[in-house]
């Protein structure tokens, strides 16, 4: 997949706003590979919704999203398997990890559907986020801080050609953050893959092709 | 493990299903038993029989005490014979010849017990006979007579004499090895020969040879002395045909009421069977619901753990089949020990049958392993049907 478009694309419920302020909302927006985006927003501007929208898990919008060109409302369920397995990496903003399982399972979990890292570089990961001696535990007894680490981990466990980050770093410190952008450029430029994070204040400082109003 | 697996399994309520493998488990034996007794008692009505095909009919003239008094010949006469023949419904008629000479029989039983009796012989064309021909030749001039027994005897004495008395009950095959010691005397001549019987009829009331042996034997000892026949065999094209009936009244004559007794009680048996197959089967849909009752709440309690699974590339099939293979396994498992359960209490009443009919012969039980393998088939496909379209559901987001 080289190109993400938003073809006036819009969520039903803003369909009534009269003077709605967007740079994505109803407008023309093209996101190719290669390239980092940044989408600002403030809260209720429909941040979760944008990806909810281009991972096919919610519907509820008007206009176009279309994936080199063909719209993905006609893609079937086959397609969106193989799309979330292959082309679209998400971290999500709630993170959809599972608590009854360790993080380390949280992880393998993506990855033997994959099989795209190594059990070696994954040690790495969470070596790098700081999270090693965390690798056992219950996802339910960790804070929210490492388990937006776990998650991070677990999105990078599959190819792609585009990764949504849906605010990374809300509660991770200044260092912790840097690690996190790094290792996500580094992962994405490897893969020469585009990448779209959002905020809605605090962000990675990341060298942003583009930046975004939501 | 199979980390889909530790995840799905949260919410497993083992008391539900629980409920439905017993449930299921005594409703499908109820099925599986229900089929299988049913095969095997309709054995016991089949394997009666086994030489007099459906349609012959077995006509004589009523005897009421006026033919006694009056002495009525209850012999059929050459005209009603052959008005009888000229019946729509009739194909073929065969007379019985009966023997004109005197008949005596003997066999040992063991070194103290022999039984003697004075019998006569019947015989009909040969081709109203359905014993493989090898066993139902007579050659002329050989001592050894074919003989086909009625069953009434076998049974007065399985079930009367040998019960009375502490006797060993005697099976078909048995009798069949013991040769009778037959003398036939007439016309100043007596002989000697050896009876070897070939099968029981409970249709024939009668002592039956072949008839070339009688034709020989009348010709031999009484001079072709021939009686005029008693007892018409007829194969008729449809024993139902109400014809037959109506004629037979109108003529007073009667006919073997036997076939149509054993009709009516496979009928009662089979409406007795289908009525507990019913049961077992209204018991087994209770249990399914339960089962998709069962699986629809632990879809439901685990819908968000589903959700993330699809969201982060599985795809319906896969997160479905950990459900389908409980659900399969668990039909699985409960359709063996249905069977073990049927065969079981089979065994229970086999032993029961074969102390009646000495001579039965258990039937295979293939078509009751048909019946529950397509059971567990249906039940299965609607099953893995289900929990993927629950599953789809979550995918499609409806609630």
């Amino acid at each position: 997949m080289n190109t993400i478009i938003l073809k006036h694309t819009l969520p039903k419920v803003f369909a009534q706003v009269a003077d709605l302020q967007s740079e994505v909302w109803n407008h023309e927006v093209t996101f190719e590979k290669d390239k980092l985006y940044l989408v600002e927003a403030n809260s209720g501007t429909g941040k979760s919704s944008l990806c909810s929208y281009i991972f096919g898990y919610r519907k509820d919008y008007e206009g176009q999203i279309l994936f080199d060109g063909t719209d993905i409302a006609r893609f079937s369920t086959r397609q969106w398997v193989d799309i979330r397995k292959k082309s679209l990496s998400l971290l999500w903003q709630e993170l959809r990890l599972f608590p009854e399982l360790t993080a380390l399972e949280n992880v393998l979990i993506k990855n033997k559907l994959t099989n795209h890292q190594t059990l070696n570089q994954i040690d790495e990961w969470f070596e790098l986020l700081g999270i090693a001696d965390r690798k056992q535990a219950k996802i339910g007894r960790m804070s929210f801080g490492q388990q937006q680490r776990v998650a991070l981990i677990r999105a990078l466990c599959q190819p792609f050609d585009f990764i949504f980050v849906d605010e990374p770093i809300s509660h991770l410190d200044d260092t912790n953050s840097k690690i996190v952008g790094d290792l996500l450029v580094s992962e994405a430029k490897r893969q020469g893959a585009g990448v779209i994070v959002t905020s809605i204040g605090k962000h990675i400082e990341l060298n942003y092709d583009k930046v975004l109003k939501l | 493990m199979n980390l889909v697996w530790k995840l799905l399994r949260q919410h497993i309520s083992i008391p539900q299903f629980a409920g439905f493998f017993f449930a299921n488990l005594v409703g499908m034996t109820i099925i599986l038993l229900g089929m299988q007794f049913y095969i095997d008692t309709q054995a016991i009505y089949e394997t009666e029989d086994t030489f007099m095909k459906a349609d012959y009919l077995i006509i004589n003239k009523k005897i009421s005490s006026m033919t006694t008094l009056t002495g009525k010949s209850s012999a059929f006469t050459l005209p009603e014979v052959q008005d009888l023949e000229g019946q729509e419904f009739v194909e073929r008629i065969g007379l019985f010849t009966s023997s004109a000479y005197d008949v005596n029989a003997s066999f040992r039983l063991d070194q103290t017990t022999s039984f003697s009796t004075e019998m006569f012989f019947e015989s009909v064309p040969d081709e109203f006979v359905d014993v493989k021909s090898d066993d139902w030749r007579y050659e002329q001039g050989s001592r050894e007579v074919p003989i086909i027994l009625p069953r009434n005897y076998l049974d007065l004495y399985n079930f009367g004499y040998a019960q009375s008395r502490n006797m060993p009950k005697l099976s078909e095959g048995i009798l069949s090895a013991i040769s009778l010691n037959i003398v036939l005397s007439g016309g100043g001549m007596r002989d000697e020969y050896e009876g070897r019987i070939v099968g029981f009829s409970t249709r024939l009331n009668t002592i039956l040879v072949p008839q070339v042996f009688m034709d020989w034997a009348n010709e031999y000892y009484a001079g072709s002395k021939t009686k005029t026949p008693t007892r018409l065999i007829v194969e008729v094209n449809n024993p139902t045909d109400e014809r037959i009936t109506t004629y037979l009244q109108d003529n007073n004559y009667e006919t073997d009421k036997d076939k149509l007794d054993a009709s009516k009680q496979t009928f009662v048996l089979r409406i007795i069977v289908a009525i507990v197959m019913a049961v077992g089967l209204v018991i087994t849909i209770l249990a399914f619901y339960i089962l998709m009752l069962s699986v629809y709440l632990l879809v439901e309690k685990n819908s968000t753990k589903l959700e993330n699974l699809l969201l982060i590339g599985y795809s319906p099939a896969k997160v479905s089949k950990p459900y389908q293979l409980l659900t399969l396994m668990l039909n699985v498992l409960v359709l063996i020990i249905a069977f073990v359960a049927m065969t079981a209490v089979r065994n229970v009443y086999l032993e029961m049958f074969e102390t009646f009919f000495p001579d039965f012969e258990a039937p295979r039980v293939l078509h009751t392993y048909i019946l529950g393998i397509g059971l567990l088939f249906i039940v299965s496909v609607l099953n893995i049907f289900a929990i993927k379209s629950k599953v789809m559901s979550i995918w499609k987001r409806k609630d």
